[in-house]
């Protein structure tokens, strides 16, 4: 991609104003999406992006500089901008760039760039025709393609650079439900880091038809009850919640400034000795994997919770070194035109030992959460707010009446510590995940579970 | 550097054949991002990117390519892509090009003075600025980030229909975030303040307001659930509006994903509430003489005392019912096609600032942080549910600090129950101006 002569030099001109070590990221995307709305195949898009930055690091400090522009003199001016910060002497120089390798794989078995154009096409069309010929109520359907092959050059002053092509591939489809009046919408949008035999595991009809049975089954609904209820969520859903209320606290920049709610938790029991959370760009061919992290480090397993114990936070390098922790390998960025920062990958709470159909039966009255919309959270209190898209109450341990409009409303360490079930099954949603205005790709997975009691929010008086 | 986009664009409309449409849309972007932290740059960003987007159309069929490769090869995959993906699009009467049309040109949204300020007055700003937030209270023990930003940006659009435009602007900003502790707990608070040049912006009134809302909420509790007036302050506002706005674009109606569809003519606001979006406005940070595809901009008012007047449009959403296009053509950048979007949308203010505004409702909630706005606002189904902290109020004057609420309305509902606007219409960095608004009644929901 670039010659390593080059990135040596510029690495020398980014050190050159005192910088402790210095970092070139270079990538080229390919990407293609399609969108079909309201029946029509709307335009098909392909983009080629390209860009190289240059950061330069002091402690914590640090200046990064892009270009999309690659030749070398535009190269050796970012990294003069980024050096121009600093106005120190030299402290360190270019190491001799070692290669790291990966024994991690992320197989494509379908390269997306080689699927015919028509095909796209079929893709969203068969989602169309399944979602609408699943029931009648159905009046509009979204369906969404797209895929990337992100080539990425990471080469630091430290002495070592990586080379990695890291393909995805998505396909989302949002529906519309109207029935007398009421309107009600669906969504369901798996991801993988794989080619386009995604859709062998996903047929666009599947997809299709979970994001239409959401629809419809929420076109019965009342409205939620509010107030304080034991809430059941299903499989998958758990780790959207512990995702935000979490992780998010658990990312080692808002523990370096003290801005976090799991600030000094390291070693502390917050959940029940079942409660076991990871944070794993490891797992082949999960939507948030890789084989390195936007660093350059290895992509790692890292232990948040062990048997409900706080254990190990997500760093980027400028992190780990401030805390003196571990490396954990979660500095992602979202292109070239982004600074890396500390963010998850695939988090998971693991199951546990319970028959998920039991929790539910040994639940008198509660909320049963089948799907979780987007949360937001405040980190600093671990404060969430996140919409039930789909619920349903709970009564006499069965799943009954379908309610709308419900939102989860707690902090992230209470409810992990008023977990009291764990269920054996597992599943993993699929998303983008925003911070600071950078959207990464992110799994987050759990077993069905029980939060013994949390603020359901919602316009149905009191519960 | 202007000069070469607007080549670019040019050439490449130029290449259109028989029975074609092609359109160029080239922007560059120049940006500086500083974040300060305990004194100290945090970060520094300097970033110049630029890119070209190719929307071919031919026959009611679309198709686009994007690209950051700006050689001449690069440029010529671009436009064979974007040619080869027209034949997958469904036949849609909107996918044409808009004819051009005469631009009345806007003067003001390129301050020159911002082209010399130096990088160190920049970093000096954020560091002020961290500074200020830290020290403007004994209970604000942090600054979770004090940040300087500015961009400098050029576009240039040409088309095979006669468009050729080009234009360059230039936006400064910064904002602060302190935490405030007491006893263990921890609250936020945000200040913000843009401008066209770093000469405009005042960094005093960000670093007060960033620490006065994080300190008045320490000792927050959860309310007991009440149906009150509701008070929305002018930073929160803007995110009910962003809601609203969803649904006041054309192509949501003609999708069938708009509230207001079949609205048209009707009263779903309160009486006297006016909504208008104004591309001319040199306050607002949206202004611009023409949209994202070359279409001249307007005001345009969308609620006459509570009346729907119109739906915002671009070229696609009003060739598809014989409209004529607002000049609402939006890009997120020149990675997509035209979508719709406002350019400085507001209520236009009324005569009471936010202390009147409490007075007259007596006793309520002020809401000063709305959090889950994105799952818990549906522009769909008009549901309406998010939580909220803020201040409760009795006659007329703050009282204690509220957390961990909810509101849940229907959005037509809170529309229809906004009974006064405020007087402190404020423009940050968005296209969305806020007001303080005080809402009839809401049902707060808490423990």
């Amino acid at each position: 991609m670039l010659d390593d002569t080059i990135v040596r030099k510029v690495l020398g001109a980014a050190l050159s104003t005192g910088g402790e070590w210095a970092e070139v990221y270079a990538e080229d995307r390919l990407s293609h999406s399609i969108r079909l709305e309201d029946r029509r195949v709307e335009e098909l898009v392909t983009g080629q992006d390209r860009g190289v930055g240059v950061r330069v690091v002091r402690g914590t400090s640090s200046a990064y500089a892009y270009t999309n522009r690659l030749d070398p003199d535009s190269l050796l001016e970012a990294a003069r901008v980024a050096a121009a910060a600093l106005r120190e002497q030299p402290v360190a120089e270019v190491r001799d760039l070692r290669r790291r390798t990966s024994e991690l794989r992320h197989p494509v078995r379908i390269d997306p760039a080689g699927v015919e154009r028509a095909s796209l096409a079929d893709l969203v069309r068969r989602a169309d025709d399944a979602a609408r010929s699943h029931d009648p109520s159905i009046a509009q359907v979204i369906a969404g393609y797209s895929d990337g092959r992100q080539h990425v050059l990471i080469a630091s002053s430290d002495g070592f650079s990586i080379e990695e092509d890291r393909v995805r591939t998505r396909f989302v489809v949002q529906v519309v439900a109207v029935r007398d009046g009421v309107v009600q919408t669906g969504f369901d949008g798996p991801g993988r880091s794989s080619g386009y035999e995604l859709f062998d595991q996903f047929p666009p009809e599947d997809v299709a038809r979970r994001a239409a049975t959401r629809a419809v089954a929420m076109l019965d609904s009342r409205p939620a009850p509010a107030g304080e209820m034991p809430v059941v969520i299903a499989p998958g859903n758990g780790g959207v919640l512990f995702h935000e209320s979490s992780g998010h606290g658990m990312e080692a920049d808002l523990i370096a400034k003290q801005a976090s709610v799991y600030t000094g938790k390291q070693g502390q029991r917050i959940g029940v000795p079942t409660f076991n959370g990871v944070d794993d760009a490891t797992v082949e061919g999960a939507w948030g994997s890789f084989q390195f992290d936007d660093e350059g480090t290895p992509a790692q397993r890292t232990v948040l919770f062990d048997n409900g114990v706080c254990t190990d936070y997500l760093t980027d390098l400028i992190r780990s070194r401030q805390l003196g922790q571990p490396a954990s390998g979660n500095g992602r960025r979202q292109s070239y035109a982004d600074v890396p920062i500390p963010r998850m990958t695939n988090t998971y709470i693991l199951p546990g030992s319970d028959d998920p159909d039991e929790i539910i039966r040994q639940t008198p009255t509660g909320l049963f959460a089948k799907s979780l919309g987007g949360g937001q959270v405040n980190p600093v209190t671990g404060e969430f707010v996140f919409g039930v898209v789909e619920g349903y109450l709970i009564e006499n341990g069965e799943p009954t009446v379908p309610v709308r409009g419900a939102n989860l409303v707690g902090d992230g360490p209470s409810v992990i510590a008023a977990i009291d079930a764990l269920g054996t099954d597992f599943d993993v949603k699929e998303g983008i995940c925003g911070k600071e205005g950078q959207g990464v790709p992110v799994g987050n997975g759990a077993p069905t579970m029980r939060i013994a009691r949390m603020t359901v929010g919602g316009t149905g008086g009191a519960a | 550097m202007s000069i070469e986009l607007s080549e670019i664009v040019q050439r490449l409309a130029g290449e259109a054949t028989g029975g074609e449409g092609v359109e160029a849309y080239a922007e560059q972007t120049t940006r500086t991002e500083i974040n300060a932290f305990e004194g100290e740059v945090e970060r520094l960003t300097s970033a110049s990117s630029t890119g070209v987007g190719v929307r071919v159309v031919k026959d009611g069929q679309l198709g686009y390519a994007y690209t950051a490769d700006l050689s001449d090869d690069g440029l010529r995959r671009c436009l064979a892509e974007a040619r080869a993906n027209l034949d997958v699009s469904t036949e849609d009467a909107g996918n044409v090009l808009p004819a051009a049309a005469p631009v009345e040109p806007l003067e003001g949204l390129f301050d020159t003075r911002q082209v010399d300020i130096s990088p160190e007055r920049k970093v000096q700003l954020a560091l002020d600025l961290e500074q200020r937030t830290r020290t403007a209270n004994p209970k604000v023990t942090k600054v979770e980030t004090a940040s300087y930003g500015d961009a400098v940006v050029q576009v240039a659009i040409a088309s095979s229909t006669g468009i050729n435009g080009s234009l360059a602007l230039t936006r400064a900003w910064c904002y602060s975030t302190a935490l405030a502790t007491q006893d263990g707990e921890s609250q936020i608070g945000f200040g913000i303040d843009s401008a066209r040049s770093i000469e405009e912006l005042d960094i005093e009134p960000v670093a007060a307001d960033a620490a006065e809302r994080a300190v008045r909420l320490l000792g927050a509790v959860k309310p007991p659930t009440r149906t009150v007036p509701v008070v929305l302050d002018r930073m929160v506002a803007p995110r009910l509006i962003g809601v609203l706005l969803a649904g006041l674009s054309a192509e949501a109606v003609q999708k069938h994903r708009s509230l207001f569809a079949d609205k048209l003519g009707e009263r779903v606001a309160a009486p006297g509430l006016e909504l208008v979006d104004d591309g001319r406005l040199l306050d607002g940070p949206g202004a611009t003489p023409f949209d994202d595809e070359g279409v001249p901009t307007a005001r345009n008012v969308l609620l006459a005392d509570g009346v729907l007047q119109r739906f915002l449009h671009n070229t696609a959403s009003a060739a598809r019912e014989g409209a004529r296009s607002t000049g609402n053509a939006a890009r997120a950048s020149f990675k997509t096609t035209p979508g719709i979007s406002a350019h400085n949308i507001h209520f236009v203010p009324g005569d009471k600032d936010e202390a009147g505004l409490l007075a007259q409702a007596g006793e309520g909630l002020l809401v000063q942080d709305m959090t889950g706005v994105h799952s818990g606002a549906n522009p769909i189904t008009g549901d309406f549910s998010v939580g909220v902290s803020g201040l409760w109020f009795r006659n007329g004057e703050l009282a204690e600090p509220v957390r961990e609420a909810t509101v849940a309305a229907y959005l037509l509902d809170i529309l229809k129950g906004i009974v006064a606007v405020g007087s402190d219409l404020t423009w940050t960095t968005g296209s969305i101006g806020g007001s303080t608004l005080l809402i009839g009644e809401m049902t707060v929901a808490g423990a």
